[in-house]
């Protein structure tokens, strides 16, 4: 293999280059060769080094949760009074709300995307969903512009999910998936003794050999690859960081998917992964609003304020973003079926940690959460605030493998006032 | 179909003085059962007889009992077939043509040619889609017949798994999949249309047509799905079109004139415009409670939603005012009139930002074609111009678009990168440029039946040479000495693996043919009655969900389904695309949503699932057919050669033979299972060398 150092001396096209290469190398993606330092200084105000994005499927109720109003448009929720003056939040969320001084509450979210799908992938990616191209989400942007962070874990991970893929970018910058949080890895169960199969794995090497050998091409040479960076993970203690089984404040995240994906989150973060992004559904109320905030908020609630406060304990809060992200918002006006339908025209996000100023809240809607009042906010604009908070530079261009200029957040504008 | 095969043939005729084929030359020699020989094409079996062409013209007939028992074989495997004299002849051809470019670029010919138990696994895989089993590489490596790799690659394109394995190309390259439409929405009729058109061996021209210009919803008119699939994506879909049909990427020339290349905005919205008047979906105006005001639909009373929605509110409870009561019945009736229509009252407009020359901003634009002459559109509608033009002989495009993307599929790599944008300059300066426009003229020439186009190309011997042992950099001329090196397609995996698990039998087991579905919309409006909507209806809502795609039809007219499961089913079998998180897609099945978009690199949790996932661990473990197969072999030199055959498909050498009988002395039959696991999991294994 090339030297490290030879590398890097070289143009930026190859060390691009270099650095797909060394990305394909590991679990999803990377092992054993430690990142290149990063060559630009990160922006003034951006500290985070990890995001956690929980993604709230289906369209978060915005008037239930973040932005309560008065009078009819509550339907069966009050307002309750938080920490910081002037905070106020549903009576669902006494948990955040007794955290409000960690938060960032967006009231100024707007977007054109009235059905799930393709607002959940703007609000993912930061780009329209087409046809003809796949846009990657924020993980392996992430890992496109920053490097990879960890060795032997991957650099971002999806809870909640059995698949995902890093769109036009290299596909070992997928992030891995992981359908149930405490689930762990796939496959990393051997069902034969270690000596046995240690073994077989032994011979596979043997008999590989001449097929290597007989053949330069780039295949091959990555499955033997893959296989000793499969054989060291599964002997090495760093895929205990998927296993959340021992940890003893899982009872306060909750039992909920959510709230056992912010744990596996929490853990991951805490072991070197970058980014991790933990979807729960189950937001799309249409029908008995009441009934399904009464499940799904004291979920939100619990699984986020405990994530907040394990990581100020562990003192990782300064340096992960915590986001809060939704398709929509609902409808203020609670329909026949005393549900709240697609709201796209207002709704609400949430940024914490990383440096994010808490006990802050970000635009304003009218008096009953229909209208953005101040300081409107696209789904382009809060990507790319998360960006500059991770410290990218959202005007850099990535291009596609037909050449297509893309930006992280789609030339968003970054609010840099949220930092403090 | 009886038809055009004969016109075909009258084609070959003519075109094959053109293309200085000479299927004389390669016609096969028949003898007799006294020994004497008969040189002549042959036309198939007559009664008890065959009958033949010979070199002067004539058509003989011959009692078939008159030839040895070789030649009564290769009879019956031609006649269903067809002669290969045209075929090789046309293989020699190419082989003249690419061998005389590679000399002129100072190679010496082909790499060497492939050995028999190289040629067997990767022509099982190339054309039936899996490895060989076990006793298929024996019974081929044990034949002396003269002509057995022809007769196999002829075997292998009749078998099921041939267009099992091509479907899984096109699926990829046309996006096939059945759900995550509109609230209901399905295309699982127009999926198994595709099965069965490659399953009928349909001329590729002729399933193109019959896409481009399909009228209905997918249950009347299953090749429909080809365009619902895109609706609301208009213009997306028209640049895959471009893509795909031509080979030209025009997507940049939507938003702005093309950087590169010479297209313009105003090129992509002419062109856009044969689409122009294509209705995708019965809309619905006005709002979210859906009033009865849905568009046409062919065939249809114009309010035949409304008079529906009537029919239903007195009779059947239905109030559409309750969304939580007509929610359902709503669904089908939109999946019902999700269908192509072709509406005169609607144009193509230049965008509202429209910044080229040719046209002002909401200018409404008529269509002209991009390339080549103009479409015939007096008396046709402009998908019916477009797609004569598109198929038609003259049309610069459409054949060297499909020819490159099939030459790929059996190289490896295509003349053309990337297959879906290549320009005109790229053509004139291919690296090997004769043999391009050779394949080119072959498609035209062979009309286009794919099986035979593929036939050709197995039989050159630039097909049958060994990879090029060196990974040709994409950016660098590559003048197919041989095929290259290629890793399995995920479909590829996935079906070796089965074969594994479950034998053979795969290849002939059916998955859901989406049957129940398609019975539910296939509606004629003429003559159903607003009660036999109903009861679809009913039936639609009381199988909606995932099991809709899994429900088919008991009997032919009887609306009831019967659930099939997705054990043991080949790739092509199973819902389109496969589950997230199933080894398909961890070996990189493309999920459809743009076309080529299947991945071929490697991953850990490939290599995870490999080592510890179901299929090895049931491969591997005490209940194993195929391990307790390979012990009842006889002694650790027959169940290591065993191992290999099975697995890798080849002969061991002397020094893998000696690891793997010390293996087998030394652990028993332990050591045969932990062999097995070796070479599965050696790179070797996903590899088509």
């Amino acid at each position: 293999m090339t030297h490290i150092a030879e590398l890097a001396g070289k143009d930026s096209l190859s060390r691009r280059y270099f650095m797909e290469q060394t990305a394909k190398l590991s679990l999803g993606v990377g092992l054993s060769v430690p990142f290149l330092p990063k060559t630009f200084l990160a922006q003034d105000g951006a500290k985070a080094k990890n995001l956690i994005y929980i993604y709230l499927s289906g369209g978060m109720t915005h008037l239930d949760t973040f932005d309560p109003k008065r009078g009819d448009v509550m339907g069966p929720t009050e307002a309750i009074d938080s920490k910081v003056d002037n905070m106020k939040f549903g009576n669902l969320l006494p948990g955040l709300a007794s955290q409000a001084d960690k938060l960032c509450v967006i009231n100024s979210m707007s977007s054109i995307n009235g059905a799930h799908e393709q607002g959940q992938y703007i609000m993912r990616t930061g780009y329209n969903k087409r046809a003809t191209i796949v846009h990657p989400t924020m993980g392996p942007f992430l890992e496109k512009l920053l490097g990879k962070q960890g060795e032997i874990l991957p650099d971002s991970v999806v809870v909640g999910r059995s698949t995902s893929n890093a769109g036009y970018l290299n596909p070992a910058l997928a992030p891995l998936p992981i359908g149930d949080p405490s689930g762990g890895v796939p496959n990393t169960t051997v069902s034969v003794e270690n000596e046995r199969f240690d073994r077989r794995m032994e011979m596979a090497q043997k008999l590989g050999n001449k097929f290597i050998e007989k053949f330069k091409y780039n295949g091959p040479q990555s499955y033997v690859e893959y296989y000793k960076q499969a054989n060291t993970l599964l002997k090495s203690s760093e895929l205990d960081a998927f296993d959340i089984s021992g940890e003893s404040n899982s009872g306060d995240y909750g039992s909920s998917r959510l709230g056992q994906g912010c744990l596996l989150a929490r853990k991951l973060v805490e072991n070197g992964v970058r980014t991790v992004e933990v979807i729960s559904g189950g937001f799309d109320m249409h029908s008995d609003l009441q009934t399904s905030i009464g499940t799904k908020l004291p979920e939100v609630d619990a699984a986020v304020s405990t994530l907040l406060k394990d990581l100020e304990e562990r003192g990782l809060l300064d340096s992960t973003i915590v986001a809060i992200g939704t398709e929509f918002g609902r409808t203020p006006d609670i329909n026949v079926n005393s549900g709240r339908d697609h709201y796209p025209a207002a709704y609400s996000c949430v940024l914490a940690g990383g440096g994010i100023k808490g006990g802050t809240v970000y635009g304003s809607t009218d008096g009953s959460g229909k209208k953005v009042k101040s300081d409107p906010m696209r789904p382009e604009d809060f990507v790319a605030t998360i960006g500059y908070g991770m410290g990218v530079d959202t005007k850099e261009k990535i291009y596609s493998p037909t050449q297509r200029p893309f930006t992280f957040g789609n030339d968003g504008k970054p609010v840099t006032k949220l930092f403090g | 179909m009886k038809n055009s095969t004969r016109t075909v043939i009258r084609g070959i005729f003519i075109a094959l003085f053109a293309l200085g084929l000479a299927p004389f030359a390669e016609a096969r020699t028949w003898t007799s059962t006294e020994g004497k020989p008969l040189q002549a094409i042959f036309l198939g079996i007559d009664g008890a007889n065959y009958k033949f062409k010979t070199a002067n013209g004539t058509e003989i007939t011959v009692p078939k009992d008159r030839f040895i028992k070789a030649d009564q074989e290769a009879a019956e495997r031609l006649n269903k077939i067809g002669d290969d004299s045209y075929t090789l002849a046309s293989a020699r051809k190419l082989d003249l043509l690419l061998a005389t470019q590679l000399k002129k670029q100072g190679f010496a010919s082909f790499n060497k040619p492939l050995p028999d138990d190289l040629f067997v696994r990767r022509v099982y895989l190339d054309i039936i889609g899996r490895i060989p089993t076990r006793d298929e590489f024996i019974e081929f490596a044990e034949s002396a017949r003269e002509d057995k790799r022809a007769a196999l690659i002829d075997e292998l394109l009749l078998r099921p798994g041939y267009s099992s394995h091509m479907f899984n190309y096109f699926a990829d390259m046309f996006r096939l999949h059945a759900t995550d439409f509109n609230n209901g929405v399905r295309m699982d009729p127009y999926v198994q249309w595709w099965r069965d058109q490659l399953a009928l061996n349909t001329p590729y021209d002729e399933i193109v047509s019959e896409m481009i210009t399909a009228q209905g919803n997918v249950g009347q008119t299953p090749a429909s799905g080809f365009l619902l699939r895109d609706t609301g994506m208009e213009f997306d879909a028209f640049a895959n079109f471009g893509q795909v049909m031509l080979g030209i990427d025009i997507s940049c020339a939507q938003c702005h004139d093309h950087p590169f290349d010479e297209w313009t905005q105003i090129d992509f919205y002419k062109m856009a415009a044969f689409f122009g008047n294509t209705q995708r979906e019965a809309r619905i105006a006005g709002g979210s409670m859906m009033s009865a005001n849905y568009a046409n639909m062919p065939n249809a009373p114009e309010n035949w939603i409304g008079e529906m929605i009537s029919f239903a509110e007195a009779n059947k409870g239905i109030n559409m005012k309750n969304p939580d009561n007509s929610r359902q019945f709503r669904y089908y009736l939109r999946a019902l009139g999700w269908n192509v229509t072709d509406n005169e009252n609607m144009e193509t407009k230049l965008p509202h930002d429209f910044r080229g020359s040719g046209g002002k901003p909401n200018d409404v634009v008529d269509p002209r074609t991009l390339v080549g002459k103009a479409a015939k559109t007096g008396g046709k509608t402009r998908r019916q111009g477009l797609a004569e033009w598109l198929t038609a002989p003259e049309n610069p495009r459409f054949a060297i678009v499909i020819a490159n993307r099939m030459w790929q599929r059996a190289f490896g790599r295509a003349m053309m990168i990337p297959v879906n944008d290549f320009n005109d300059d790229q053509i004139a300066k291919a690296s090997q440029p004769e043999a391009l426009k050779f394949v080119t003229r072959e498609m035209i020439r062979v009309g286009y039946d794919l099986r035979e186009f593929m036939r050709i190309l197995y039989n050159t011997r630039a097909y049958q040479s060994i990879s090029t042992a060196e990974e040709p950099d994409w950016a660098d001329d590559y003048y197919f000495s041989g095929p290259i090196l290629r890793r399995m397609r995920a479909e590829q995996a996935w079906d070796s693996l089965m074969l594994l698990s479950s034998g053979p039998e795969i290849d002939e087991k059916k998955g859901a043919d989406g049957s129940f579905y398609k019975a539910l919309l296939d509606v004629d409006f003429k003559t159903i009655s607003n009660e036999a909507i109903w009861e679809r209806y009913e039936l639609w809502k009381s199988n909606r969900g995932n099991r809709m795609g899994n429900a088919m039809i008991a009997e032919a007219g009887v609306l009831e389904p019967v659930y099939f499961s997705d054990n043991e089913l080949r790739a092509s079998e199973l819902p389109q695309p496969y589950l997230p998180g199933s080894l398909l897609d961890t070996f990189g099945q493309s999920d459809r949503i743009i076309t080529d978009d299947h991945n071929f690199d490697g991953s850990v949790p490939q290599v995870l699932a490999l080592m510890n996932g179901s299929v090895t661990s049931q491969m591997t473990g005490i209940s194993s057919k195929i391990v307790n197969d390979l012990e009842e072999l006889d002694g650790p030199g027959d169940q290591v050669r065993g191992v290999f055959f099975t697995l890798l498909n080849r002969y061991p050498d002397d020094e893998e033979l000696k690891i793997g009988m010390t293996m087998i002395e030394d652990y028993g039959d332990d050591g045969i299972s932990d062999l097995a696991w070796s070479l599965m999991n050696s790179p070797e294994f996903l590899f088509i060398q």
